[in-house]
């Protein structure tokens, strides 16, 4: 019986501490966003924008999503705000064809849909909130890594996961350019990290002593570039092995001011969250509908909408000059 | 109630018991108490996950949506439960079905866009296929034995591993039928369709386990594989037919994955096998073998789905945002106060023993 | 010699590796990036060693790599906070203690499963880790990485401190009564009993030896970069168990030695640069790696049946 006692005071404490947040309002829209990962710092500072976004507009942000990035999880939460009855849901989906049965569900449940940062298939949804295409990123990263080497001389990949949806659309990108435009160019390798900065660094360590004549690592998960910007500098290489990648300015700006890293490439991610919750709004109110060529959002200003595509612009490159005026 | 109900349809298996008042030992059984658990479970989060939205409607933990959700997602972790539970009644373990999993919804996906084949041969193949790779566990397991903990830890990197090597990680197997579909995200006779496949699997190895003279070896070779073997128990043939049972119900949670998901991907499956060993430990199958059930185990299951959806819909009630969080910790501590509580009579009457003795 | 055949055939297999890549990637040999990847290995030796305790005492313990990530977050805050090392790495190596007394009293305290308990206590410590910190990095100020010394200085500091660790607690095993101990209650806790070894209490006191250990090489890892990731040790249990069981240590106790888990665990590191090295796609990586898991135990199988 004891066991028995201990669960349910288990429970119960449960309850009275969740109850601490309960609040009556149960007016303004309710938009849920999910990331591809919560634990992400890339995706903590799209929530920083949406927060900053739902503060100005006064509805309510529902945020959440798997701990890792996990497709089938992903799925189970649409699916609980579809029963939970949300008026907006905006995701970045892991997996594209996985994540859309379940958002036209949503659709057919009446719920809004938007996706953000990685797309779903357009049929699922209303509108994606474009960061920057896959071909932008794969060409911009390659052309970067191109101009820091003069068009010559061999580099490496390190990746999230080799399942990793983003990453992969990206390589494909990226290996297209490299093929069409940099023929004296050589991807000699691609390396996962798993996410995780202390294996990027062993990996990075170990690509340079395997490849004598590697000029670049192209880190192309955020935790990646940190990991690689480590690795080289303790090899004493800072300089000889340039690092680029797409990366958050705040875990980089000691390599980018150190010399070790060159540049790291993204989009403004508070203002991808900022502009998705916006948006969000406006199609729930009907302020927002299918053909729009413009949307103005809050204090960003307006965006140019493309198709069925709000762009927010083009990748930013980040490097020693601008570094510091960036907070996320 | 519908989940709870539904799993609930067999009775607890009659098993002798030496002395005692025979209700006050159905009461102290181990299922009895997560029965008692999962219902309270049950109407806590109905009274406190429910709630009314502004358009009127009916939202959260207590509508049927809702509990058809819990059933369709809890399908796959279900049937590798299901087929832990003979395998850890023996004694032994298998980590390796989660990685399983993956690379038997990979090949299930090769074959059928790849080789051209036909759904229904697809999946019939990835059954066999599912079972050899079982197969394989076994060989080592009881032809070489081999403890099942280590060689389930390399063939749990060695199928996800192949299952990576054969799509280079990038292979995503999509655009499956809508027949197919059907299987993963459509209802049949009211219930989500794989929950009829789920039934239909925890229905027969309740049968095996607890019905017939074979299963109940799986119990005898936990309890003393020794005495077992004394009985005349051709105990590596029943150990090895666990374990490729175990591989046989892999694939076919696989291929119910790839319907739910409409994709099959190598990455399916990551981290199913720690919540299914939770599951039937929780189900009080002990994990030194010898004891447990099959009821027990969807107990276990269903205790576990419920904690995980009621806690993700308290969200919109509770404004409480770290469902997934809260589920994993509330899990983990679930299932420590589960064992404690198990063998906290057993200490305190050894305690007793002893003091009694001295 | 028949008596460490085991240990010899992993270090055997381990030159073989050696050697190949001697012939085809003498880059490999490098001095200088040798060094920083036998360095990255230092903090898995360290964990090794305790596991390899555990494993002796026919236990297991799962939660390692959450425990590793909790003791790295918090050493990252208190040394963040200004907390001087040496007291840091003391902070850290007894919040791990702590941890594994919690998973050391389940098991020896409720005589329950090590597997289940640390199963449980793996997902509830990282998933409370996720809970407060959400992913967050944590910066560390400068003095931190490498103890204060140069690097050279600091990495060797690393790689003497991790094989000191193994020399102590294999000469220890060997030689000391509690080493013997621990051999004893895992080849047999009843008779260890009849014998006046008190089960229980050694086998609660490896798990608290090993939390210690992974607090430890939780601060061996994070000097040797600037920023500590709450993920930092996500899938460290399998790596080490791994290491272990490859090395000749039977999981079924009593039998093995640190020698072994500790060319075990070179083994399996060597997995990932050679492949790197002898250009081999990465997404080979995880079959290889089970592969010599299975080859190692059924290695063990047919000579126990040879023996038998």
């Amino acid at each position: 019986m004891k066991s028995l006692l201990l669960r349910l005071g288990l429970c119960a404490g449960l309850f009275a501490a969740s109850f601490v947040g309960l609040s009556a309002a149960d007016s303004g829209l309710i938009i849920a966003l999910m990331p591809k990962a919560k634990g992400n710092a890339y995706f903590l500072s799209v929530k920083k924008g949406a927060d900053k976004a739902a503060r100005e507009l006064g509805v309510e942000l529902r945020f959440d999503g798997p701990t890792d990035t996990n497709a089938a999880k992903q799925n189970e939460i649409v699916e609980n705000w579809i029963t939970l009855g949300v008026d907006v849901i905006a995701v970045a989906a892991e997996n594209k064809e996985g994540i859309s049965t379940a958002l036209r569900k949503a659709q057919k449940a009446g719920i809004k849909v938007l996706t953000y940062d990685a797309d779903a298939l357009p049929d699922a949804r209303s509108f994606f909130v474009n960061q920057a295409t896959p071909e932008g990123i794969g060409y911009g990263l390659m052309d970067e890594a191109a101009r820091l080497l003069n068009n010559e001389g061999e580099f490496a990949i390190i990746t999230a996961t080799l399942t990793a949806a983003n990453q992969r659309e990206w390589m494909k990108h990226i290996e297209a350019r490299l093929a069409a435009t940099y023929p004296k160019m050589k991807l000699v390798a691609v390396r996962p990290c798993d996410d995780l900065k202390d294996r990027a660094q062993s990996e990075a360590t170990a690509l340079m002593s395997a490849h004598p004549n590697l000029k670049l690592i192209m880190a192309i998960c955020t935790p990646g570039v940190p990991g690689a910007a480590e690795a080289v500098k303790q090899a004493g290489k800072a300089g000889q092995v340039k690092v680029i990648g797409l990366g958050l300015p705040n875990e980089n700006k000691r390599y980018v001011h150190e010399g070790v890293t060159d540049g790291i490439i993204l989009w403004n991610t508070e203002d991808l969250g900022y502009l998705t919750v916006y948006a969000g709004a406006a199609l729930a109110k009907g302020d927002l509908k299918p053909g729009a060529k413009t949307f103005k959002a809050g204090t960003l200003g307006t965006f140019e909408i493309k198709g069925d595509n709000i762009l927010l612009g083009k990748p930013f490159v980040f490097n020693k000059g601008n570094i510091d005026q960036f907070d996320f | 109630m519908s989940i709870a109900g539904k799993k609930l349809t067999g009775s607890a298996p009659a098993e002798p018991r030496p002395s005692g008042s025979w209700a006050l030992q159905l009461l102290f059984r181990h299922e009895t108490l997560l029965l008692l658990v999962l219902v309270v479970e049950w109407l806590l989060f109905y009274h406190y996950g429910t709630t009314t939205n502004r358009r009127g409607l009916v939202v959260g933990f207590g509508t049927l949506d809702r509990q058809f959700d819990i059933l369709r997602h809890s399908c796959e972790i279900g049937l590798l439960a299901l087929a832990l539970t003979p395998i850890i009644l023996t004694a032994g373990i298998d980590l390796s079905v989660g990685s399983l999993l993956g690379l038997c919804a990979i090949l299930f996906g090769k074959l059928w866009h790849d080789g051209g084949l036909s759904i229904a041969t697809a999946a019939s193949l990835t059954l066999v296929i599912g079972a050899g790779a079982g197969g394989l566990n076994a060989t080592l397991i009881t032809a070489l034995r081999l403890p099942p903990l280590i060689v389930t830890l390399g063939t749990y990197s060695l199928f996800r591993g192949l299952a990576e090597a054969i799509t280079h990680g990038a292979v995503t197997y999509t655009d499956f039928p809508d027949s197919f579909l059907f299987l993963g995200q459509e209802r049949w006779l009211g219930l989500p369709t794989q929950a009829w496949l789920f039934l239909l699997v925890a229905v027969a190895m309740w049968l095996l386990v607890h019905r017939t003279v074979f299963g109940r070896s799986f119990r005898a070779i936990g309890f003393s594989p020794e005495g077992a073997r004394y009985a005349g128990l051709p105990v590596e043939r029943r150990v090895a037919l666990g374990y490729v049972l175990a591989g046989l119900i892999a694939a076919l949670a696989a291929i119910i994955y790839t319907a739910r998901l409409g994709q099959a991907k190598a990455d399916a499956g990551t981290g199913y096998e720690l919540f299914a060993i939770t599951a039937v430990v929780l189900g009080g199958t002990s994990i030194f073998g010898g004891t447990g059930s099959i009821t027990g185990t969807l107990l276990g299951v269903a205790a576990i789905a419920v904690l995980r959806s009621g806690l993700a819909t308290l969200p919109v009630v509770l404004r409480l945002n770290a469902a997934e969080e809260m589920s994993g910790l509330l899990t983990g501590a679930l299932l420590i106060v589960a064992l404690a509580g198990s063998v906290l009579p057993k200490i305190l009457s050894s305690l007793g023993a002893r003091r009694q003795a001295g | 010699m028949k008596k460490y055949f085991r240990e010899l055939s992993v270090t055997a297999a381990l030159l073989l590796v050696l050697l190949l890549l001697a012939v085809v990637a003498p880059a490999f040999f490098q001095p200088q990036p040798l060094l920083s990847l036998v360095t990255r290995e230092a903090p898995t030796l360290v964990v090794a060693c305790g596991m390899a305790l555990v494993i002796i005492c026919r236990q297991i313990d799962i939660s390692v790599g959450s425990v590793f990530s909790v003791c790295s977050v918090a050493a990252g805050l208190l040394a963040a906070h200004g907390w001087p090392l040496p007291l840091v790495i003391l902070a850290s190596a007894a919040l791990g203690a702590l941890l594994g007394s919690v998973n050391g009293g389940l098991v020896a305290g409720l005589r329950l499963p090590s597997i289940v308990v640390t199963l449980a206590t793996m997902v509830t410590l990282r998933q409370g880790l996720n809970l407060v910190r959400q992913g967050e990095f944590v910066n560390l100020p400068d003095r931190v990485q490498w103890f204060g010394l140069s690097q050279a200085a600091g990495q060797w500091t690393l790689v003497v401190l991790a094989l000191a660790v193994l020399v102590a607690l294999g000469l220890a095993m060997r030689h000391l009564a509690a080493g013997r101990q621990v051999y004893a209650v895992g080849t047999n806790a009843e008779a260890a009993r009849l014998a006046g070894i008190p089960p229980q209490r050694v086998t609660f006191l490896v798990f608290v030896f090993l939390g210690a250990l992974t607090g430890l090489a939780a601060v061996m890892n994070i000097v040797q970069s600037p920023q500590v990731q709450p993920l930092s040790g996500a899938g460290l249990e399998l790596k080490v168990i791994a290491a272990v069981v490859v090395g000749g240590v039977a999981i079924s106790g009593g039998r093995g030695n640190l020698w072994g888990a500790f060319a075990g665990l070179l083994l399996l590191a060597c997995v990932s640069p050679a492949l790197t090295h002898l250009h081999i796609e990465a997404y080979w990586e995880k079959a290889i790696q089970g592969a010599i898991i299975l080859l190692a135990v059924v290695a063990d199988g047919i000579r126990q049946r040879r023996g038998e």
